[in-house]
């Protein structure tokens, strides 16, 4: 029977998930690079399964959800000058990089624009929490920081939408850049004309507001399940579908209930949906592209640490605030995995991109992570360099 | 009145600060899961010198101490207001003083001078608000309260020299 054998493999992954998480957790390292190591590991001993890929699909569909949820759209149009200042400050930084890059690795104009947005989105989860943990809630870079991290999100989500929309029109030309961006304003559209309007009237806060626990949770699945069906229909990403989802649900009053509601889902899947990433990574290729792999750690942690040095230093910060900047803005995760790995649920396009990103992404998450933690160290080097010359 | 600056942290929460007398500054974040920190910067250094976490309970507890309304200290500056125009004084008095040996309902202080015997002070006995009837000793101290005019007059109409204000604690 396929489905006991899935049933024990999936038992298996998660235990071992958990062990490892707990290591890691120890050691305060990034759980998404340590489950994409197990699934790696795993790939040694059992397929990816039809069940193991279907809860794959759930947890990008719950990730991108909850990015919605959180993602503050008050703050976004209050402080909208800065973040569209530093913001575009940091695109222009990384994400020619990337796209020069994929230029000398000879890929397509579709791979490169992928690796283009792979290598510019920074993590929002891991320098969320680093600065959490690292008590930097109150320095003066922190609040550029999360403005970049606003654009970033904001700017990977409608470019994932876009992107997706491509590869399923098949290839790029004029007509289909127009027809899939015409498809994707439209989509966006429909849902900012629903959320204004439902903030006027509120009739969202009024169809949710149920008591019944359990009648709450299939009634806020089934809103974010449709809502990435229907974009999964019309050609666009599924993701890009469930993240709309959240933006509209996060202007609720219910925003709190549906955030503990949809949490379980969510860390399970996501955690599962890092495992069949890692599953999916195949050895041979990875071996033969770790060079490639710590070149373009190396090339684009500069750009990225020069790119926030340089709007550190535009907004007045000191050079110790701004280089602190620069250095948190390294840590990549899972919007690159996002990316890389919605292109590799799609079995039309079987790219090495995958691979190169896994390895990428393991490189930026851990030594990203750490860099960030050490900065004072990388800065008082840096500084002492300085002012000996 | 220091000016408190507001600034949103997208995906942590709010962040308050406040520039003190001192240049120091302090920093509040309130986090979206209540919990706040407090960060102290000390002046031109752009890293935190304390970093406390507080729990939303115990922020709310050292609000209501910090705002007063936990406990009211008399503040300083409230109390100098209400002494400007009364004095008191410690008064020793000596073998050949006028007021020695004598009642004090018969030295009519009140009506001669405004001012009021509060204490008598005996050796190691205090007699607070001695009855009219008590008679003020040789090495008494008293302690007389009144307008600075009143005080004055005090002095002068008793022929007082040696007023012992300065050891007073």
């Amino acid at each position: 029977m396929i489905v006991n054998e899935s049933i024990v493999s999936l038992g298996i992954s998660l235990l071992a998930l958990f062990f490892a998480g707990f290591l890691a957790t120890r050691v305060n390292q990034s759980l998404t690079a340590v489950f994409i190591v197990v699934g790696m590991i795993l790939q040694n001993f059992f397929p990816v399964t039809i069940i193991t890929e279907f809860i794959a699909t759930l947890g990008i569909i719950f990730m991108l959800f909850m990015f919605g949820l959180e993602f503050s759209v008050g703050s976004l149009f209050n402080n909208q000058r800065k973040i569209f200042y530093t913001g575009i400050c940091d695109l222009l930084f990384n994400f020619p990089l990337g796209l020069f890059l994929g230029w000398l690795l000879g890929y397509d104009l579709m791979q490169t624009l992928l690796l283009a947005g792979i290598i510019y989105v920074t993590s929002s989860v891991i320098v969320a929490k680093s600065i959490i943990d690292l008590k930097r809630s109150a320095n003066p870079e922190t609040e550029y920081l999360l403005n970049i991290l606003i654009f970033e999100d904001m700017f990977i989500a409608t470019f994932l939408a876009f992107i997706v929309g491509i590869i399923n029109y098949g290839h790029i030309d004029a007509k289909g850049t127009f027809f899939v961006m015409a498809k994707t304003s439209a989509f966006f559209l429909f849902f900012i004309i629903l959320s204004k309007t439902s903030k006027k009237f509120k009739f969202i806060d009024k169809v949710i507001d149920i008591e019944h626990t359990e009648l709450f949770v299939i009634l806020i699945l089934s809103i974010i399940v449709l809502s990435a069906g229907t974009a999964a229909q019309i050609g666009l990403s599924e993701a890009i579908g469930a993240f709309l989802a959240g933006l509209l649900l996060s202007e609720t009053k219910q925003r709190h209930r549906i955030t503990e509601a949809i949490s379980p889902f969510q860390q399970f899947s996501t955690a599962i949906f890092f495992v069949a990433f890692g599953m999916s990574i195949d050895y041979k290729h990875v071996i033969s592209l770790i060079p490639m792999g710590i070149f373009i750690f190396i090339i684009s942690s500069f750009s990225k640490a020069f790119g926030g040095y340089f709007i550190g230093k535009k907004y007045a910060l000191s050079k110790r605030a701004s280089l602190r900047l620069g250095f948190s803005l390294i840590p990549r995760g899972e919007f690159s995995i996002i990316l890389a790995g919605v292109i590799a649920m799609n079995p039309n396009v079987p790219y090495p991109l995958k691979a190169l990103t896994g390895i990428y992404v393991l490189l930026c998450a851990v030594l990203g992570s750490i860099i960030m933690k050490e900065s004072d160290l990388f800065i008082k080097w840096f500084i002492e360099k300085k002012t000996s010359e | 009145m220091s000016e408190i600056k507001e600034c949103d942290l997208p995906g942590i929460g709010k962040k308050f600060t406040l520039e003190l007398d001192s240049d120091d500054k302090l920093v509040v974040v309130i986090h979206s899961s209540g919990e706040r920190e407090v960060f102290k910067f000390v002046k031109d250094n752009d890293e935190p010198t304390s970093v406390t976490t507080l729990t939303d309970e115990e922020a709310r507890q050292i609000g209501a101490i910090l705002s007063g309304t936990y406990f009211q200290p008399v503040i300083e500056e409230e109390q100098k207001l209400a002494m400007k125009n009364v004095t008191m004084e410690w008064i020793k008095i000596e073998f050949n003083s006028t007021l020695a040996n004598k009642k004090i309902e018969e030295l009519d202080v009140r009506k001669k001078t405004g001012v009021t015997i509060t204490t008598i002070i005996r050796g190691e006995t205090v007699i607070p608000n001695p009855p009219s009837t008590e008679i003020i000793r040789p090495q008494d101290t008293i302690i007389i309260i009144g307008s600075n005019e009143q005080v004055k007059n005090f002095i002068s109409t008793f022929e007082i020299k040696s007023s012992i204000e300065n050891d007073r604690q």
